[in-house]
């Protein structure tokens, strides 16, 4: 499948053509006579930058996203690798994939008058599970949802540097630093509902602080990220809004929750207490809130999360499935979720990322361009996306 | 002068079995690793071949060493780099440094190429193994020193190098530059990016060794005569 590029006089006319493009579904006819043109160009890769158009006939091509979403959408959350990958090549694609086709595709016909569904993605190691979790909340994002994205629930509950006693609930514990770096996250990626979202309760923070009824949610947030002591039970405080009023006939916002590596919420954790005793993640503020918003009781939206082993804390190696890496009491508490499992790249897919990084000039080594060296990454790699990125990041 | 012994020696197995020695009675022969030698077919052969191949019938062969692959990427300068860099035999580690220093290069060239302007992308050169293998050929040097006793004193003599030697003193200048004279809270991988970089650009501490080192042979050009081999 040796694939020439356009030799360099055709491409300026490419770009020419390509600059005719508007943006929406609806572009088919410009689209199929440049389609057909740029076709040796772009096998790889696809101009649809629109999550909610993307279909079978784009698996395997590569979608760039528009810049300024990554700033809003993805302050953190991204993998690092990744990261790294859009300050090298200066632009971020995601491959589109099966899996994520099939969430978007139920998120697209699901009944928004009924209690929110679960999606789990799970798979082996780096089988891109993160990057199909983005994939699916860049299309929420591109139709308005209101999106609370935990990038890794794993954090939450290890390393932590500070520990408070929760001013709340005296049995439980806060954790000030992850809170207000969430919060300030939150805001970024959310900025245009903070101020139109009410809250509906008043809330109490110290004697002399408190957040009335009706005043805007941005409000509540500035208040979680000035007054870092009280940061975690303004991260329930917000949780609880939003769970009580998505779908409200007075709102007219869906929440999407999507949260990377749920099983941390139900597994164990390597903070120790005082008195040197390990911390139940049960007794965190943070993870208590939020395995409230896993109960899915709000309507209209969807909770879509991912279940990986990286991180994980006192899980086998072999653990990838969903059972195994929940537990018991985490599968019942998601019960009944919808599993959406990622495989390794398939043929095809492979042939795609191959190309996209021979395009980028990732693939230096004159060797790897020949086929004896694409079989020799082939067996290297097994056609794991993330072994393939390691091997191909020092060819 | 067991190499000239080898033709007397008769067919002879020990009762205890060398494996993976690296001194092994010269009656071993050598492995072939290449994937392409197997391949050939009978008729390409030439007649010294033929032989061979029927030598290795009947002689026992050496164990391949760990660190020789039949694999397509497999670079001997590239390997022997990573044998100096390693401490303690701990293979895997310098190896996941050198794959780091290589992807290093490689994403800092790419980056640049990225943003550059269509005029100036030809010049960047993003191949780090052509970085590498550029950089250690700066580092070599032409001539080295050697320390000569005449009339009681020892004098700094000019004499020519051995490839190998050359080699040698590239890598070890390198190594060491990166490991001392850097600041301690930086990483190998960055530290070796950083200096390859400037030795393929024919600048740094490398660079600058190379050419001290060639002034004081030009310097003591008039002892070279001291040298009678």
């Amino acid at each position: 499948m040796a694939l020439h590029r356009l030799p360099y006089r055709l491409r300026h006319t490419v770009t020419h053509v390509r600059s005719l493009h508007t943006s929406g579904c609806g572009q088919q006819q410009e689209a199929v006579s440049v389609e057909s043109q740029s076709e040796p160009f772009s096998v790889f890769r696809t101009h649809e930058t629109d999550p909610a158009c993307h279909s079978e006939k784009h698996i395997g091509q590569h979608y760039t996203l528009p810049s300024a979403h990554i700033h809003t959408l993805f302050p953190h959350g991204l993998p690092r690798r990744y990261q790294e990958q859009v300050k090298t090549f200066n632009e971020a694609t995601v491959m589109v994939r099966q899996p994520a086709l099939e969430v978007i595709s139920y998120l697209k016909k699901t009944d928004y008058s009924k209690p929110a569904v679960r999606y789990l993605f799970y798979g082996l190691k780096g089988s891109g599970k993160t990057l199909s979790l983005c994939h699916a909340v860049h299309f929420c994002y591109t139709q308005g949802w209101l999106v609370l994205h935990i990038p890794d629930a794993h954090i939450w509950v290890k390393n932590c540097k500070e520990l408070l006693p929760s001013s709340f609930n005296a049995s439980r514990f806060d954790q000030p630093l992850q809170a207000t770096e969430w919060l300030r996250n939150f805001r970024t990626t959310n900025g245009g509902f903070l101020s139109k979202i009410k809250i509906k309760q008043r809330y109490v923070w110290t004697k002399r602080e408190f957040t009335e009824e009706g005043s805007l949610l941005g409000e509540l947030v500035n208040q979680g990220i000035t007054r870092v002591k009280s940061s975690s039970d303004v991260v329930g405080a917000v949780m609880k809004e939003l769970r009580q009023q998505s779908g409200q006939p007075g709102s007219d916002f869906r929440l999407a929750v999507a949260v990377d590596s749920v099983n941390a919420l139900w597994g164990r954790s390597t903070i120790k207490k005082e008195n040197k005793s390990a911390v139940d993640p049960e007794e965190l503020t943070l993870v208590y809130n939020l395995r409230k918003l896993m109960r899915s009781d709000f309507i209209g939206g969807a909770v879509i999360t991912a279940a990986s082993h990286t991180g994980s804390l006192y899980t086998s190696k072999s653990n990838y499935l969903p059972q195994q890496l929940l537990g018991e009491k985490g599968f019942d508490s998601m019960d009944p979720f919808i599993p959406v499992s990622v495989p390794y790249y398939s043929e095809k897919e492979f042939d795609s990322c191959y190309l996209y990084y021979m395009d980028r000039h990732w693939l230096q080594h004159p060797q790897s361009r020949t086929e004896e060296g694409k079989k020799e990454l082939i067996f290297l790699s097994n056609r794991c996306p993330s072994v393939f990125e390691r091997i191909c990041g020092y060819l | 002068m067991s190499a000239s012994l080898s033709g007397l020696l008769k067919p002879w197995t020990p009762r205890v079995f060398l494996v993976r020695w690296t001194r092994y009675n010269p009656y071993y022969l050598e492995p072939e690793v290449r994937k392409e030698a197997y391949s050939r077919p009978e008729t390409a052969l030439s007649a010294e071949e033929k032989e061979l191949q029927e030598l290795k019938e009947t002689r026992p062969i050496k164990a391949a060493p760990n660190s020789v692959t039949s694999s397509v990427f497999h670079d001997p300068v590239i390997s022997k780099f990573i044998n100096m860099m390693m401490k303690n035999g701990e293979k895997f580690l310098v190896r996941g440094i050198m794959a780091d220093t290589l992807e290093l290069l490689k994403r800092k060239q790419v980056e640049k190429y990225h943003k550059a302007p269509p005029e100036k992308k030809e010049e960047i050169e993003c191949n780090p193994y052509v970085i590498f293998h550029q950089a250690m050929e700066n580092c070599k040097p032409v001539v080295g020193l050697a320390s000569i006793q005449k009339g009681g004193k020892y004098y700094q003599v000019p004499i020519p190098l051995k490839d190998s030697r050359r080699r040698y003193l590239a890598m070890k200048w390198m190594i060491t530059e990166c490991r001392e004279n850097k600041h301690r809270r930086t990483h190998m991988p960055d530290k070796l990016s950083q200096e390859l970089l400037a030795a393929w650009m024919m600048e740094g501490n490398v660079i600058k060794k190379k050419f001290e080192l060639h002034k004081m042979a030009e310097a003591n050009r008039a002892f070279a005569h001291y040298r009678w081999w």
